[in-house]
């Protein structure tokens, strides 16, 4: 597990330069047990954890429920103690207030003040980073636009969808302009295009040169975003890596091509046997249910009243 | 109203007990380090319970210096949206209900309709502040936890002493937007209520001494006054309901002018007691009459004990017509006699100086009845007795004074048998009237000071326990800090019937408390054993929470009384001292807990 650690953080972007060693976040044995009144053992959420998150990477942190990923984002909060060992952010104690100047956290539910409107709501948390007013007026705006709420600033979050208050709920991640994102389920009650928006936003973000840190059971958001995951069950770390070598099936090979003729597919099922190999399957790929939601939709918007021309 | 209780000098109380409560409030934070540490070296053992410790110790300095003001005002005007959005305001509209319907339960045909006008708008204020300053602060941080909204705040740059303290002034903030727009309705009410005029009834000329009409006034606002017209075309009406008007001769008749003596702050003039004992030598105190309060002491009629008042500062230039001096004497009676009549007494001022050459003045003799207050006015042009002849003769108040402005007044009581009781301040020169106006906000600052105190024994509270249980815990500190001077008797034994235990034992059999419980001696013995370590704690809470009747000034202001300087300072530094201290162990309370817990 040791080497996996080191690892340098790798980029999806083949041009994009590998990003820079400095580490973000470390953790080093930690620990959780949660008891109760009377002091006495409840549960084990987090057993040993070490972690190194470096900076410019997206780190998903995998798991089912009860895994520990939401407790581990919270010791490196500081909204829970470690029982044993150590959380560093910014080479910072965890329960050290002023690393959160440089942190935005979304999270898992946007746990926002109902009773204010969206640019009190921004405001609000802009002068919790004691951001000049006009600076902090400027934001607001330029966040509000970003997540499309520009129709809605004004109404209380009480009468928000989950959806429009996941949007304001990342706003008020992003106001003092993070180094380091954490987002708890980040694409939690968001519909398919939101959910698109939002793994946009978080490539945006790395790109940017943002460290951004999700935790996550839906798979194949982790798969789409993540540089670096780590797998965590029962409150142990399973596995450690970049995603890309993680999910390479090594002793397989996949070939596709488009305009072959039957000829040349017979040809080809010839080459693989004649080479000991054993033809696993020769289809038309199919296309995410994610990618053709995606299609219909900028369809009907292009050409609106008309059904799809996504061929049956 | 009587000033039983004795306000100190502010200079006296800041360098006597202001110091002890630095005292206490150190012990207190020390107290609070010890237990902190044997908590953290339950859970991880002492060395890394000293660490944790000191670390907090060493963190909270950071979180000290790092204080920004900005991020204080951002959670003040959170907590006032809240307020606001919650429609917290609506206690206003209650209190103006309240008042709308006043007359229906409040008896207009009262002796004295200010004093309670103004118990019932401040009472009323009062009760309804502290309520609200109790809700608000007890369920918004717990509030918080529970929806985790507080999550998205922590983990921003926000120390834990911003979110407390941020808190304590929104709610607070939200108080006084109630309070203010209270206090003036309250006013506006009183003054409107209290505000009448009457015109003639009925005239007769007559010619007693310089008085040339007597007369009846028109029944108005539940009363009607007589009125006596002098020599000079200036008149006055006798005092009905605590007020009288002045009246005045005009071409189309008698003018009366506004009430008087209903909105009023007089300003009492404290003086030093001492005492004659029955054979006329000095003594500490008078007599012990057996069950009465020991407050007071007591001279007995028909010798010459007296009670000696002596008052400083009495200057021309201070009283140039003379002064009210007020009496409100206790009674006790060894025999009956006659009930309807009061007490024959004696006031003779004399002058200090016993060189000089008039001694006293002539005795101005009064009666004193039993929880009524007697007002005499001493004139500038007094009889005096002159100390060579002993002749009467005309003289001035102010031949009595000394060279540095002191004047004694002795009070004796003229019947054999029957006693006058005393106290420092049951007798007082009333100095020129205090602004009203003045009187009443200061009534309301003491409102606002037990508002302020309650919203930080709420947040604190809430700091660490869930709203309901937060609420309890406040209120249970408002009631011990409302009757803490009765729990100090319990707490100290000076009441009959032991402790809580024993209480409960002698409520079950039936046990009077003026005996000895009889349960055996080892049961005794227990039970004394458990009442002592509950009266040690009660006695401990009784001592560390605010004494709230001390900010109740409701009182002073009902009884047109006005609110001294000393007093006023010593209820802010107080209070200031409690939020102080409340906010920062709040502020460890708040850090030391893990909020995602």
């Amino acid at each position: 597990m040791a080497d996996q650690v080191a690892e340098t953080a790798p980029s999806k972007t083949g041009d994009k330069p590998q990003a820079e060693s400095n580490v973000v976040i470390e953790t080093r044995n930690l620990s959780k047990v949660y008891r109760d009144f009377w002091g006495r053992q409840k549960v084990q959420a987090l057993k040993a954890l070490d972690l190194e998150v470096r900076k410019g990477e997206i780190f998903g942190l995998l798991g089912p429920n009860g895994s520990g990923k939401s407790t581990t984002i919270k010791l490196l909060l500081g909204l829970l103690f470690p029982t044993s060992g150590q959380a560093l952010v910014f080479d910072k104690d965890a329960s050290d207030v002023g690393k959160n100047e440089r942190i935005g956290y979304l999270p898992e539910e946007s746990y926002l003040y109902k009773f204010l409107n969206a640019v009190e709501t921004l405001d609000f948390y802009g002068r919790l980073f004691d951001m000049p007013a006009d600076v902090r007026r400027d934001r607001v705006n330029e966040l509000i636009t970003m997540v499309g709420l520009d129709w809605a600033k004004r109404r209380q979050l009480k009468e928000y969808s989950k959806g429009m208050t996941r949007r304001i709920g990342l706003a008020q991640a992003l106001i003092n302009d993070p180094e380091l994102v954490l987002l708890d389920e980040p694409t939690s009650g968001l519909d398919p295009i939101g959910t698109r928006e939002m793994k946009d936003l978080i490539l945006r973000l790395r790109d940017e040169g943002k460290t951004v840190v999700m935790c996550s059971h839906l798979l194949a958001d982790v798969q789409d975003v993540c540089d670096r995951i780590a797998i965590l069950h029962q409150g142990e770390l399973k596995e450690l890596g970049r995603v890309d070598s993680l999910i390479t099936v090594k002793d397989m090979t996949q070939v596709r091509a488009e305009g072959l003729t039957k000829e040349a597919e017979d040809e080809i099922r010839e080459v693989i046997a004649r080479h000991g190999g054993k033809l696993v399957a020769m289809e038309n790929p199919t296309t995410t249910l994610e990618e053709l939601f995606l299609k219909i939709v900028r369809d009907s918007e292009t050409n609106p009243g008309r059904r799809s021309t996504q061929e049956k | 109203m009587t000033f039983d209780q004795v306000i100190p000098d502010f200079g006296e109380w800041l360098f006597g007990g202001f110091i002890i409560s630095l005292i206490r409030v150190s012990l207190l934070i020390a107290g609070g380090v010890l237990v902190g540490f044997l908590v953290a070296s339950a859970r991880r053992g002492p060395v890394e319970g000293f660490y944790s410790v000191a670390k907090v110790i060493a963190s909270s300095v950071v979180d000290f210096v790092n204080w920004s003001v900005p991020r204080t005002i951002a959670m003040a005007m959170l907590a006032v949206q809240e307020a606001i959005r919650r429609r917290v305001l609506i206690a206003f509209v209650v209190f103006v209900v309240i008042i709308l319907f006043a007359g229906w339960y409040l008896d207009v045909e009262s002796d004295n309709p200010a004093r309670l006008y103004l118990s019932f708008v401040l009472t009323a204020s009062n009760y309804l502040v502290v309520l609200l300053a109790l809700f608000l602060s007890t369920f918004s941080l717990p509030t918080d936890i529970k929806n985790r909204t507080i999550y998205t705040v922590v983990t921003k740059p926000v120390r834990s002493w911003e979110i407390v303290l941020g808190r304590i002034i929104g709610f607070v903030t939200v108080g006084t937007m109630l309070l203010v727009p209270m206090g003036i309705v309250s006013y506006f009410f009183v003054q409107r209520g209290l505000s009448h005029e009457h015109a003639v009834e009925e005239v007769a000329a007559v010619s007693v001494g310089d008085v040339t009409h007597e007369g009846e006034t028109s029944y108005d606002s539940h009363h009607r006054h007589t009125f006596k017209m002098f020599e000079d075309g200036t008149g006055e009406t006798d005092v009905v309901m605590s007020h009288w008007h002045p009246v005045t001769k005009t071409d189309e008749g008698y003018d009366f002018g506004p009430a008087i003596g209903l909105l009023q702050a007089r300003v009492p003039v404290f003086g030093k007691l001492r005492f004659k004992d029955r054979a006329g030598a000095d003594t500490d105190k008078g007599i012990n009459v057996g069950h009465e309060w020991s407050y007071r002491s007591y001279i007995e009629g028909g010798t010459l004990a007296a009670a000696i008042w002596t008052f400083e500062n009495v200057t021309p230039e201070r009283y140039p017509d003379g002064f009210d001096l007020e009496m409100n004497l206790r009674v006790f009676r060894t025999y009956k006699g006659d009930m309807e009549k009061g007490i024959l007494g004696s006031i003779v001022l004399r002058n200090p100086n016993p060189s000089a050459k008039v001694r006293r003045s002539e005795a101005i003799n009064f009666t004193a009845k039993e929880f009524v207050s007697d007002k005499q006015t001493i004139p500038s042009s007094i009889r005096v007795v002159d100390n060579e002849d002993g002749s009467v003769r005309d003289g001035n108040l102010f031949d009595l004074v000394d060279d540095e402005g002191r004047l004694e007044i002795w009070i004796q009581c003229g019947e054999r048998s029957q006693y006058y009781g005393m106290a420092e301040r049951d007798v007082y020169i009333l100095d020129r009237d205090a602004s009203f106006v003045a009187n009443l906000a200061k009534g309301y600052v003491g409102i606002w000071l037990q508002m302020v105190m309650v919203t930080s024994f709420g947040v604190m509270f809430s700091t660490f326990l869930s709203g309901a249980v937060a609420m309890m815990a406040t209120l249970s500190s408002i009631v011990i800090g409302y009757f803490s001077n009765f729990i100090l008797e319990i707490a100290t034994g000076s009441l009959d019937g032991g402790g809580p235990l024993e209480s409960l034992i002698r409520i079950v059999t039936q046990q009077n408390v003026q005996v000895d419980l009889e349960i055996g001696k080892v049961p005794l013995a227990i039970v004394e054993g458990i009442d002592g370590g509950f009266m040690k704690c009660m006695q401990a809470m009784a001592g560390m929470l605010p004494d709230y009747g001390h900010f109740t000034t409701t009182q002073y202001v009902a009884y047109g009384y006005n609110i001294d300087g000393s007093l006023l300072s010593m209820q802010l530094l107080t209070a200031f001292c409690y939020v102080f201290v409340v906010s920062l162990i709040s502020y460890y309370l708040l850090k030391t807990r893990e909020i995602a817990a």
